[in-house]
């Protein structure tokens, strides 16, 4: 009888009417350590945000020596030194074409991103998707796409059903569409529950009714056993009740300033920097005030058109053309835009960093995952590929190490975020891309 | 006995007493006799993935993707199968079988399959529809169950179905919230031993007839029952031999039995532990990912032809020159592999045949077996023989001490110790080392012939290897003189026929009985014809007792 | 029949370790060439002392001015564009040629572009052969062989700065050419017969095209002791008598070499009066240099079909063309062959016939594969 009730409870709330939730919004929002919600004692959320750069690191020279813990980071790297240990770097994977031509720029990307070479007309669920499948519900955008270069085709992200992503180019738009007249604060009142939520939260009371029938005639080790999965399920609905109650307010969300007006759209590096810390910050406000939980941001699309101020020649013409120097082992002029790109991903992470929730900053309850579309750039090769992994995932990923991986598949990058995520995956990938061990070292 | 010995094992060593003396008097023995508890044992099995995707499959067809993560697997007594006994569903796993669940339901009412999957139309596709949604989950939910829904199961599900039509103005969504309920609920995702008294024996009881149907399914299928095994059980047809009979008949000779097979071999060969096994490419480039998928195919192909295919002698997989390559396997074991199809086209499965003088002979020599017990860059002639003793032979090989040093075994550059029989020797110098090594290293070593990755080789470090070994006194020389000796060890087969047993029934077998000297006795006079012996334990009496809540302390 | 058709047909064969064909030679050794591209001398500065071609760069102000701009406007010109150089521009360099008076593809016709002359070799070494050319002052000295050797090919493309390549590296459109089609066009094997091929003596070089892609291994190279059946069609097959001395393998003169292969990596690779100079490394590969007259042309094309890579494929069609020293046009008197060499490697491998016969086997036992010191 008691199920009956609360099913009838719930059938009441189905019409999706507004449900105001009495909670006292002001009233000690975390519990005393700062690590949950008091009210629920439901951990803060974990985002996923991916950093897109072009034409790689360099040949072989970014490769540490030194595995673990104790390694040095390369030159292209330097100005991530600071923030060390709360990163990892992962080399040495590879994507495994499998009979399919290299379409340079990206069948590499095609490869690590969504599992699967294929023809170029195929891209299809890459990890940011899958992951904001299963962290990024419930919010406002599914996701947020901001490309630095101009280029709205330059994103990564694309769904299971709908191909790539079409990215947000202009800071003060990106501006407009989280913050403007639509955006509400998550401390308002008012709240609509999800109807699809409320019919899986209804269904499971049917199975919470076999249980009478199932324990009859079983004898106490199964009857215990019986007793688990049923505070399993428990714990579901008690997942799907939350899903239906008024969030949590978001203590660190607060309104960043509107970015100016655009200039023109310029192809120096320098400018499309500029672009990017102005993105970086809104997506990290846009994070904190629970308006997504997942991000993706391209500097520019794989063959990068940006240029030194003073200098003709793009990026990825000198990745072309640039001699390898044979003391440095890279390209020097190359190198300048790796550089001034792994200085951005810093600036990116320290946007996050500064904002403090509870014990842990967004940056360590996230995961700021940078990739590119090639190994050695001067090849444009898909091998030895670098990842640099920023934030702890709420504690779910060990930071502060560089993980070497040689000849493995670069799928295995993606799908230790996935894990650390809880992606619900235990192998991903097509044919020799396939995987299914995460790499667990960095994995807590 | 396992733990006791484990226990007594860590005491002598607390207390100081010389390891070498225990360890020198320390047998080989059986490792999976039924284990004495002094608690009760849970009788319920809980599906593994493996019969999770194969009753999929079998209920709704190849074309519904089931992408997801399941709940890790324990062993126990050599088998996952076994471990199944003690599985829980936690909260994490409860989500993932729910992520899993609707998943597979939006598929089967998709616009694809619906027509094919749902054999009937709703009046109104936009409202619940009472009549078109009993149909559905009373056919559905007997296969998912294993039995006939209950009225009121049906009723429930109907409102659940209704409910949710109504509230999103869908009927196949009000389909598909069903479905996905059904595939959560612990009747589907656990297999209960029901009981009943039985009449032929005042005061004792017997496995009901639809239990008995699963337990036989899920040995020989590695799934549920399919619609006429329950309805031969709802006939009570499987509680009288004949009918039994009938249906282990009909059973074996279907093509699922293959599918059965494979998931017991899969399971007894420990090929989950491919997972987390890797191969240093700067050693062994050839040893490609492509490759360690494929080596198990390879060794799961050997066996269906030959024990299901061939209907041949179990014992002669391990002798056996026939076996099954792709191109980037043959590569990988250097032997030429002709596949004359055009550029372009996916490598072919292709069976081989080795030549009389070959090296490699049996699954024992497959990268499956040599390159699954074998570290990422050395090999392991010790995990070779563990596994061998554990997987094969049904023995167990106790753990080593914890204050071991390996200090030998690793050093694969030392100058003085070149190969692996160098070094091993060198580290069972060491008293506490001996004893166990002794039970295990004699068979390794005999494979050192194979690399880590699987790949044939006469020398280490520029010294020739010595393949010398015994077996039970036995005595051998390199891979072929273990596999012959495999061949004729009685262990062998006792150790398949045991295991075959437990997949099953989700214990081990009680050895001791006459009804298990009879198995052995049929499994023998069919010249160890695996199939007949699955068909002779599907038919014993043994493999449906009862299973005894408690069993008593030895 | 058509081939695909044949394949279709033929059954799956399988078949135990031996040599079947029972060649006469005692011993054949198989090989697909895992590596090939123009043999580079990459000492740049001895090659080009003039420095004067220059990348991408200097590319686009040579062809702004072409196009009617001054020096100081077609640096402000490229200073003010970054991606390229708008479609307005672009369109004008890329149709400056004349057909006819009228505006015309200059990829399409290079010849109706005038010349940019760009920098050609002037250093003392290059790989090669001596094929007998006349003209003393084209003659390069081979760093190895010493001898005074024909490669006006090397001369006319040393200057272009993608092709300052030292192997392993390949000159970089080569290289990405290859990296794309590696693994999905047909692979090239080369055989080699002989007595005992440790040993001097006479030899059977023999080259075919495989019906099969290369293989790669876990690292990405290519992979060791896989089996390829050669294509039975007699286009691409070669047969070369030849001998071994002082461990160089070499082939008779007077031959000519046809490889089919796949654009953009070459369109075929042609020699009139083929050389070759292979040689046995200790690790089990087989590397060296083939050499002879090949048409520039079809090299040519290589760069003006797929322009770009920092190639002036102009100034190379120019270059190939000026360079070009044998077989003259009887109505023009324009050489239509040039001397050419390139370098390759063989990795072990099985090769096969159609029918299932295994025709060639692997050197054994070269490749580490037991012990990693970990």
């Amino acid at each position: 009888m008691t199920t009956m009730h609360r099913r009838r409870v719930l059938k009441g709330m189905m019409g999706g009417a507004a449900v105001t939730v009495g909670l006292p919004i002001l009233d000690c929002l975390l519990n005393e350590s700062g690590t949950a919600f008091a009210a629920t004692g439901k951990e803060l959320p974990t985002r996923f945000v991916t950093w897109f750069w072009g034409l790689g690191l360099g040949e072989q020279n970014w490769v540490p020596k030194e595995t673990g813990a104790k390694y040095e980071l390369p030159p292209q790297l330097q100005s991530l030194k600071p923030i060390q240990h709360k990163l990892n770097l992962f080399s040495g994977g590879q994507v495994f074409l499998d009979g399919q031509a290299n379409n340079t720029h990206f069948t590499g990307v095609q490869g690590h991103m969504t599992g699967k070479v294929a023809s170029a007309a195929e891209y299809f669920g890459s990890v940011d998707t899958l992951i904001g499948d299963v962290i990024g519900k419930g919010t406002r955008f599914r996701s947020l796409e901001v490309s630095c270069d101009g280029d709205p085709k330059a994103c990564w992200s694309a769904r299971m059903d709908s191909g790539k992503l079409s990215a947000e180019v202009s800071p003060l738009a990106l501006y407009t569409r989280i913050f403007g007249p639509e955006f509400k604060d998550p401390n308002a009142a008012e709240f609509v529950p999800d109807p699809a939520v409320m019919v899986r939260r209804s269904a499971l009371s049917a199975v919470s009714e076999e249980r009478k029938d199932l324990m009859q005639n079983l004898g106490a080790a199964d009857k215990a056993k019986l007793d688990n999965y049923f505070t399993a399920l428990r714990s579901l609905e008690q997942k799907l009740d939350i899903q239906l109650q008024k969030p949590e307010p978001l203590p660190a969300c607060s309104k960043p300033k509107a970015p100016d007006e655009e200039k023109e759209v310029s192809t120096l590096a320098v400018d499309a920097m500029a672009r990017h810390n102005l993105f970086a910050q809104l997506i990290a406000h846009a994070l904190a005030c629970g308006q997504t939980r997942v991000a993706n941001l391209s500097i520019t699309q794989g063959m990068s058109g940006l240029r030194k101020e003073g200098e003709p020649s793009n990026h990825h013409t000198y990745t072309h053309e640039e001699p390898i120097d044979p003391v440095l082992g890279y390209q020097p002029k190359a190198a300048w835009f790796q550089m001034l790109y792994m200085k951005g991903l810093y600036d990116f992470a320290m946007a996050m960093d500064g904002i403090q929730e509870g014990d842990k900053t967004l940056l360590d309850r996230s995961i700021l995952y940078a990739y590119t579309d090639h190994g050695a750039p001067r090849l444009h090769s898909v091998r030895n590929y670098p990842f640099v992994l920023l934030g702890s995932a709420n504690g779910r990923m060990k930071t502060g190490l560089h993980v070497a991986d040689p000849g493995g598949a670069a799928t295995r990058v993606g799908f230790t975020a996935m894990q650390a995520m809880g992606v619900p995956l235990n192998s991903w990938g097509v044919n020799s891309n396939h995987v299914s061990s995460p790499l667990s070292d960095v994995l807590v | 006995m396992k733990t006791l010995n484990r226990v007594t094992l860590k005491r002598a060593l607390a207390v100081g007493i010389s390891l070498a003396g225990i360890a020198a008097g320390y047998q080989v023995f059986a490792a999976d006799e039924a284990k004495p508890a002094a608690t009760e044992q849970p009788t319920s099995l809980r599906i593994s993935p493996s019969q999770y995707r194969q009753s999929i499959t079998d209920i709704f067809g190849s074309s519904i993707a089931i992408t997801g993560r399941f709940e890790p697997e324990t062993r126990d007594e050599g088998l996952m199968a076994v471990g199944a006994r003690t599985a829980n569903v936690s909260d994490s796993g409860l989500e993932r079988y729910d992520d899993l669940a609707r998943g597979i339901a939006l598929q089967v009412v998709d616009e694809r399959h619906r027509a094919t999957l749902i054999s009937c139309k709703p009046a109104n596709a936009k409202a619940a529809d009472e009549a078109c949604a009993r149909k559905f989950i009373t056919e559905t939910g007997r296969l998912l169950y294993r039995r006939p829904l209950k009225e009121d199961e049906i009723q429930n599900q109907i409102k659940v179905a209704g409910d949710s039509a109504d509230k999103v103005h869908d009927f196949y969504a009000g389909l598909s919230t069903s479905l996905s309920t059904m595939l959560v609920s612990p009747n589907f995702l656990f297999r209960y031993k029901v009981v009943e008294a039985d009449p032929a024996h005042a005061g004792q009881k017997r496995m009901d007839s639809l239990t008995k149907a699963h337990q036989l399914s899920f040995l020989l299928w590695n799934a549920g029952p399919d619609d006429k095994l329950i309805e031969a059980a709802v006939k009570g047809e499987l509680q009288n031999k004949a009918g039994l009979q009938r249906q282990v008949d009909r059973m074996v000779s279907s093509p699922r039995l293959e599918a059965g097979v494979r998931a017991f071999f899969s399971d007894m060969l420990t090929f989950s532990d491919f997972e987390v096994m890797s191969k240093d490419p700067a050693f062994f480039p050839r040893y490609t990912l492509k490759v360690k998928d494929e080596s198990q195919e390879q060794t799961l192909r050997t066996i269906v032809d030959h024990v299901v295919k061939r209907q041949g002698d179990y014992r002669d997989l391990f002798t056996t020159r026939n076996t099954f390559l792709t191109r980037s396997l043959a590569a990988l074991y250097d032997v030429p592999l002709v596949e004359t199809t055009d550029n372009g086209q996916p490598m072919h499965w292709q069976p081989y045949t080795y030549g009389e003088n070959d090296p490699r002979a049996g699954i024992l020599a497959q990268a499956s077996f040599v390159a699954l017990h074998s570290p990422a860059g050395r090999t392991s002639p010790t995990g070779r023989g563990k596994a061998l003793r554990e997987a094969i032979l049904c023995q167990m090989v106790p753990p080593p001490p914890g204050n071991v040093d390996f200090k030998f075994v690793q050093d694969t550059t030392n100058p003085v110790y070149k190969t692996t029989r160098d070094r091993l020797t060198a580290h069972r110098s060491e008293a506490m080392c001996a004893g166990c090594h002794k039970i295990t290293d004699p068979i390794g070593l005999a494979l050192e012939n194979f690399d880590s990755s699987g790949g044939f080789r006469t020398t280490e470090n520029g010294v020739q290897i010595d393949t010398t070994g015994d077996l039970s006194g036995v005595k051998f020389d390199g891979p072929i003189g273990l596999s012959k000796a495999i061949h004729d060890d009685p262990a062998t087969v006792a150790c398949v026929a045991k295991r075959a047993f437990a997949f099953g029934a989700g214990r081990s077998p009680t050895t001791n009985s006459d009804d298990w000297k009879q198995i052995e006795r049929g499994f023998k006079d069919s010249n160890y014809n695996f199939v007949t012996l699955l068909r002779q334990i599907a038919l014993s009496d043994m493999f449906y007792a009862v299973p005894t809540q408690t069993v008593a302390a030895k | 029949m058509n081939l695909a058709k044949l394949l279709t047909r033929t059954a799956l064969v399988a078949v135990p370790l031996c040599l079947s064909s029972a060649p006469s030679m005692a011993e054949t050794r198989g090989y697909v060439i895992g590596w090939f591209s123009t043999a580079t001398y990459n000492d740049f500065h001895a090659n080009c002392p003039q420095d004067k071609n220059g990348g991408g760069l200097k590319l686009k102000y040579r062809n702004l001015m072409e196009i009617g701009y001054s020096e100081a406007e077609a640096k402000s010109i490229v200073d003010k564009s970054v991606v390229n150089l708008g479609d307005d521009i672009n369109k004008r360099i890329n149709t400056r040629a004349r057909v006819n008076g009228k505006p015309a593809n200059v990829a399409n016709y290079p010849e109706a572009v005038a010349d940019p002359n760009i920098e050609t070799v002037s250093g003392r070494y290059a790989f090669g052969f001596n094929l007998g050319g006349k003209n003393a002052s084209n003659k390069f000295e081979d760093p190895d062989s010493h001898d005074k050797i024909d490669n006006q090919l090397w001369r006319a493309v040393g200057c272009t700065e993608s092709f300052r390549a030292t192997p392993p590296e390949q000159p970089y459109p080569e290289e990405l050419s290859w990296a794309t089609l590696v693994d999905s066009a047909p692979g090239w094997s080369i055989m080699v017969s002989g007595d005992n091929l440790d040993k001097d003596g006479p030899v059977t070089i023999t080259l075919d095209r495989l019906l099969q892609h290369v293989e790669r291994d876990a690292n990405g190279k290519v992979m060791w002791y896989a089996t390829y059946v050669v294509d039975p069609s007699p286009r691409s097959h070669n047969v070369f008598k030849g001998k071994i001395e002082d461990g160089w393998m070499t082939i008779d003169e007077g031959s000519n070499l046809f490889m089919l292969a796949e654009h953009p990596f070459y369109l075929d690779i042609g020699l009139r009066n083929a050389h070759m100079r292979l040689r046995n490394e200790a690790d089990g590969r087989l590397t060296g240099y083939w050499g002879g007259y090949t048409d520039w042309q079809k090299f040519a094309y290589m760069y003006t079909s797929r322009p770009a890579n920092g190639a002036d494929y102009i100034g190379l069609y120019h270059s190939l063309k000026k360079m070009a020293d044998a077989d003259p046009d009887p109505k023009t008197g324009q050489n239509r062959e040039i001397s050419a060499t390139f370098r390759m490697e063989g990795m072990p491998a099985y090769l096969a016939s159609l029918d299932g016969k295994i025709v060639a086997t692997p050197v054994r036992d070269k490749q580490p594969s037991t012990v990693a010191a970990k």
